[in-house]
């Protein structure tokens, strides 16, 4: 119907005879031209592994400039996400495989620390023991989930796996009466809902790591030999076969690939890393409980990589980074209404061009709400009796140009339905009536985000990673780093 | 052989699997035309049933209803799938229609990102409170509690009997509507080779909307049928059903539409039987080492046609 | 060769990384223990299941809090507060995450929650390493008060070692139970419900009833096939389910059965607009508040704020904000309040008139003193009390 005017429009229209990589000469040169270009260049010259270490550097400094616990903590959790993040690119960015019971490996890591180093059964083995026997029960366990399913493609592998998922979470779950068919006594070995309390701290040979610094330069580490492992992997002949394998998978067995055995090592090697990434979750929060090996998880964890890139080891960091801290910073009502209005403005000035329209939009949303709030609240004064989320100037100014009733929740419920449909509309349209239609379309954002979204922010961050990733999606499927692929279906 | 115990787990089990066909249904319909796993699915059937809710509270509320029972009940279906096709139809415009050409995994995130947006949007419109249908007591009306006793003790109430009536009816003229109109045929052809499809002269786009239509639908109707047996409706109902339907589309054969309601009534029974004889803790379990089981012997489904990879 | 020069490159600096990490490991050093101005108002810290599995109950006790700080606020001589929400998704990871940035942040000085017996365990080395006073209007876990964070944590509830063995000798004593019958106990996979079943199992296997032990998701909707279970012989099920809807739900599918069994209910259950299956009993540690007269303009200008259904929950956080309040008020006499400060003046806090209708006040180990559960019967679709 109108199937051609959303799709965005092919790079160079392809000419008959000629390479199209050779076509776009023209265009990647011009691309190099002046400073950016240049810049360019000699990014693209320095070797990638200089990139990671510089993070690593950057990161290893995060506790010296502060001594804020939350930071710190915030800091442990995304590196956590990252290593998740990283196996999972093992498995979905370099093999194809869509592994929907990743989070499984995760908890059995963590569980198998937690039986490995606690009151429970009364183990109390050193890390540097238990680390490489529970990465190995992980590989090994992640061996014998791809077996059944090493003839299974595409969407049925991502069915079996999303099976074994929830099974092993329903084992966590009920885990305190395990009993064999019914003939044997039941079993407590995963604590059930109560989990493993009171697991001991790292102990790696001596070395008691116990304070959060001292775990999140435990995971900065593990994190980069894990990147250091993988990158070499990727380079290497496995790396290149897996490419093969998820770009066409019939092609590859037909040049000699062992597709059957690559899907067992790739299985193995993500569930492996999430095994590890389970033991530093086990160490740190000495306690572990079902609740984090489920589907929200496992979620978030998928945002993460595709967010950042399938198949980008890069990123894999950037992706678990936006994502984390976006969540964490979205909590507090007053960053959250900063980083709203910014996105806002950044995207008007990214997306409205020439500067005649931005000044027009711009210049049109503060008059309008100024009108509309004048008028209202002179005929209902209980329409600008709430508050505001933040203080000071920026709190003023909003006070004065959005509405902010005493009782603001019905109205903000059917505003918040107004404004999807608006916001949908919106993109039906296009050129200037678009760009008008823009005007009333921010205030009522900015009314909703003011008197619903903000006020519970809970809510709100998991509302907006759910249109970061619908938008994402749709603008750049690839991903922030990933490269653009064409899949045989 | 205790027949109350099996007779009542049988026919919750044919309940059960009655909302979990129609859920299944709406799943393999989508999958057989864009290969598109919709996660989103589930959080329409969530829909489905606010919209139910909705309707009850407009005729006054669950304990003083003050219009014909058999009305309402009709107008709660209506409402329930026309407002379920909508929001169907309109995640399909706006977020998968781009996505056509894309790789995989970019609809598949895509439709995690919807089930995330309608889940917490419902939360914070309507709160997270569990609400209720309360249809067994609506006044005067012989829903769910005044059913009809069998021999052995088991009662089955009328909710029950309409749920499974429902089901009938409406896989029936899914049924008819597939092989003996026009749209059916297209549709038919676009699941079997889309590109072929097109090139016949068969518009995909009108084709693809009516198929997210009539399966959102569906998973609209199946909220209302799950609600008037088993009350409960709250936010984050829909991932629960949308997993075990999800099953049952894949053990009867993902894209094949009588395999879905086979493998729906299969999986209903399959909870009801090992919450009763086995374990009520172990049943979630349980059914889903039936379905890997299922995939080891046949990966297809049972009644899935095998796919023939294309060079 | 430039490969080699990365790897020998990578391979030095994560060794150089370890030598810095062994060498800056310093314990974490606490954040703002001084002392705050009480001009510009303070903040307490809400830690609550908002979203996630458990979201009903959080969302219902984070509007209670809110409602009364809304209320304390209106008097513009009362001292400001600011209540922080962190929503910790019943997961006691990110419940760790939430009190550690609760902890750092300097203004907040105490803290409301957390909900789960499993959240608090977590959470309780951090909080108390900041110094900050915490108080759960619903963690019953009995061993959360051995004394061990005597002074910083404290609950509005009673434990599940007081109302485990209160319905089981109302079963005993009033509904005729006797050696030999048969109980079923169903719990909803959470750990407030295995909690209390295992105990009043325990209880009532002991003195020699048999106890058929279920259990069923939370997410589950449909119990007929647990229903089917429940035979002839069985006297009573006994539903320690955290969702009144549930047990609604539940006891409505045994009626329709045809089974005679009697309903027993936890405090979890206890909502006059959702269980109201005649026969059916609940134990509750207070009174109904919507039935209190006192409380019903409270119960109105809450549900003005905040339309729609509430839970059992919610009222207790109500009372612990009311607490904080009352503390903070005794701690900002002379216009600077510590977290050290407020945990005393906290623990010492004691109203006699509250909307649970009991009066409130601490054990030195943190319990609510003083208390008791009552019983409930539902008849004609009212609680009544007959204990």
């Amino acid at each position: 119907m109108d199937g051609g005017k959303d799709i965005p429009p092919v790079r160079a229209a392809p000419q008959v005879g000629v390479d199209e990589w050779v076509a776009s000469h023209g265009e990647r040169r011009e691309q190099r031209a002046g400073v950016l270009g240049r810049v360019q260049t000699e990014l693209e010259r320095v070797p990638r592994p200089a990139f990671y270490l510089g993070f690593g550097i950057a990161a290893a400094f995060l506790p010296v400039f502060t001594n804020n616990g939350y930071i710190i903590r915030v800091g442990f959790d995304t590196l956590l996400y990252m290593l998740l993040a990283l196996g999972l690119n093992v498995v979905v960015g370099y093999a194809g495989l869509l592994d929907l019971g990743y989070v499984a490996f995760y908890g059995v890591g963590a569980f198998g620390y937690a039986m490995l180093a606690s009151p429970k059964f009364g183990l109390h083995w050193d890390t540097l023991l238990i680390i490489p026997v529970v990465v190995v029960a992980t590989a090994i366990l992640g061996l014998l989930v791809a077996l059944p399913s090493r003839r299974l493609v595409g969407d049925y592998l991502a069915i079996v796996t999303l099976f074994f998922g929830q099974f092993f979470v329903t084992v966590y779950q009920n885990g305190n009466h395990i009993s064999v068919l019914g003939l044997t006594r039941g079993y407590d070995v995963t604590g059930g809902p109560n989990g493993i309390p009171n697991v001991d701290n790292f102990d790696l040979g001596g070395l008691k790591i116990s304070s959060l610094q001292g775990y999140f330069y435990t995971a900065l580490i593990f994190f980069m030999l894990a990147l250091f492992i993988v990158y070499l992997v990727d380079q290497s002949r496995t790396g290149r076969a897996w490419k093969s394998l998820r770009e066409d998978s019939l092609a590859a067995e037909m040049m000699g690939m062992p597709v059957a055995r690559l899907k067992l090592v790739a299985f193995a090697f993500g569930a492996a890393i999430a095994g590890l990434t389970g033991t530093l979750f086990a160490g740190l929060n000495t306690a572990v409980f079902s609740a984090d090996f489920d589907v929200p998880t496992l979620i978030i964890v998928y945002a993460m990589l595709i967010l950042g890139g399938a198949g980008s080891l890069g990123g894999v960091i950037l992706g678990a980074l936006v994502v984390n801290v976006s969540l964490e910073v979205l909590r507090t009502p007053g960053h959250a209404t900063w980083i709203f209005y910014v996105v806002l403005l950044a995207t008007l000035l990214v997306k409205v061009r020439p500067w005649k329209w931005l000044a027009i939009v711009i210049g049109g949303t503060v008059g309008l709400g100024y009108a509309v709030h004048a008028i209202v609240s002179a005929a209902w004064p209980s329409s600008v009796g709430g508050q505001t989320s933040v203080g000071a100037t920026l709190g003023r100014f909003l006070h004065g140009w959005v509405l902010h009733p005493t009782n603001p929740r019905i109205v903000g419920n059917i505003t918040f339905v107004i404004l999807i449909l608006a916001i949908l509309g919106l993109t039906l349209l296009h050129g200037w009536q678009r760009r008008l239609a823009m005007i009333p379309t921010i205030c009522l954002a900015a009314f909703v985000w003011e008197n619903r979204l903000v006020v519970e922010p809970s809510i709100t961050r998991l509302i907006l990673i759910g249109v970061i990733l619908i938008v994402l999606m749709n603008a750049r499927p690839q991903g922030l780093l990933g490269s653009a692929r064409v899949e045989i279906v | 052989m205790n027949w109350n115990l099996f007779v009542t787990e049988l026919t919750a089990g044919i309940t059960h699997g009655c909302v979990y066909a129609l859920i299944a249904l709406g799943y393999s319909m989508v999958y057989g035309i864009l290969k598109l796993l919709n996660f989103a699915h589930g959080d329409i059937y969530m829909v489905g049933s606010f919209i139910g809710l909705a309707i009850i509270n407009l005729f006054g509320g669950a304990t003083n209803v003050h219009v014909n029972v058999v009305l309402m009940l009709f107008l709660m279906f209506a409402a329930a799938m026309l407002g379920g096709g909508l929001l169907g139809v309109m995640i399909e415009r706006f977020a998968y229609r781009r996505l056509r050409s894309a790789p995989r995994i970019a609809p598949l995130i895509t439709a995690l990102g919807v089930s995330f947006f309608l889940e917490n949007a419902a939360q914070l419109i309507l709160g997270a409170q569990q609400q209720s249908y309360n249809s067994f007591s609506w006044p005067s009306s012989p829903i769910a509690l005044n059913g009809f006793v069998l021999p052995a003790q088991v009662h089955v109430s009328y909710a029950q009997i309409i749920v499974v009536a429902g089901t009938i009816v409406l896989v029936v003229a899914l049924t008819l509507f597939v092989q003996r109109t026009q749209t059916g045929k297209a549709m038919r052809a676009v699941s079997f080779d889309r590109e072929a499809a097109a090139m016949m002269g068969i518009d995909v786009d009108h084709v693809i909307v009516v198929t997210f239509f009539i399966g959102s639908a569906l998973a609209g109707a199946a909220g209302v049928f799950n609600c008037i047996s088993y009350q409960q409706v709250f936010p984050t109902m829909g991932f629960q059903a949308g997993l075990f339907a999800f099953t049952a589309a894949v053990v009867g054969g993902i894209g094949n539409l009588p395999g879905s309601v086979l493998g729906g009534l299969l999986i209903g029974l399959a909870e009801a039987f090992s919450i009763g004889y086995i374990s009520s803790t172990f049943s979630q379990a349980i059914v889903f080492a039936i379905l890997i089981a299922v995939m080891l012997v046949r990966p297809s489904g049972l009644l899935g046609r095998a796919v023939v990879q294309k060079v | 060769m430039l490969k080699r020069a990365g790897l020998i490159t990578i391979a030095a600096s994560v060794a150089a990384l370890a030598i810095v990490a062994s060498a800056v490991a310093r314990p974490d050093t606490v954040a703002a223990a001084s002392a705050l101005s009480c001009k510009k108002g303070v903040s307490l810290g809400m830690l609550a299941p908002i979203t996630g599995p458990a979201g009903s109950i959080g969302s219902d006790q984070l509007h209670w809090a809110e409602f009364y700080v809304t209320q304390w606020n209106k008097n513009k001589k009362h001292v400001k507060i600011k209540l922080v929400q962190g929503d910790t998704q019943l997961d006691p990871s990110k419940a760790s995450t939430v009190a550690q940035s609760f902890a750092s942040n300097g203004s907040i000085v105490g803290v409301i929650g957390p909900a789960g017996s499993d959240e608090v365990q977590a959470v309780a080395p951090i909080l108390r390493k900041g110094g900050l006073a915490f108080a759960s209007g619903s963690a019953t876990r009995v061993s959360l008060t051995n004394g061990s964070w005597k002074g910083s944590f404290f609950r509005d509830v009673p434990n599940d070692g007081v109302q485990g063995p209160t319905a089981g000798a109302y079963m005993f004593s009033k509904l005729g139970l006797k050696s030999g019958d048969s109980v079923m106990v169903v719990d909803d996979q959470e750990s407030y419900s295995t909690g209390l079943a295992d105990i009043v199992g325990q209880n009532l296997s002991g003195k020699g009833v048999k106890v058929d032990r279920e259990s069923i998701s939370q997410k589950a909707t449909d119990f007929s096939s647990l229903v089917a279970k429940v035979t002839s012989a069985t006297k009573v099920v006994y539903l320690p389910f955290q969702l009144a809807s549930e047990a609604q739900l539940f006891a409505q599918q045994l009626q329709a059965q045809g089974k005679t069994a009697i309903v027993f209910g936890s405090d979890g259950t206890f909502d006059s607009s959702k269980f109201t299956v005649n026969g059916s009993y609940i134990s509750f540690f207070a009174p109904d508040v919507t039935t209190i007269a006192a409380d019903a303009s409270v119960v109105a200008a809450f549900k003005k704020q905040f339309p729609g259904a509430t839970s059992p929950f919610g009222a207790p956080n109500y009372v612990l904000a009311q607490m904080y309040a009352s503390a903070i008020t005794t701690s900002c006499k002379d216009g600077k309040i510590t977290r050290a400060e407020l945990r005393k003046n906290f623990a010492k806090v004691s109203l006699t008139s509250t909307i649970l209708g009991t009066p409130i006040r601490f054990t030195a180990n943190g319990d609510l003193a003083g208390a008791k559960f009552h019983i409930f019967k539902i008849v004609n679709g009212k609680y009544e009390t007959v204990q």
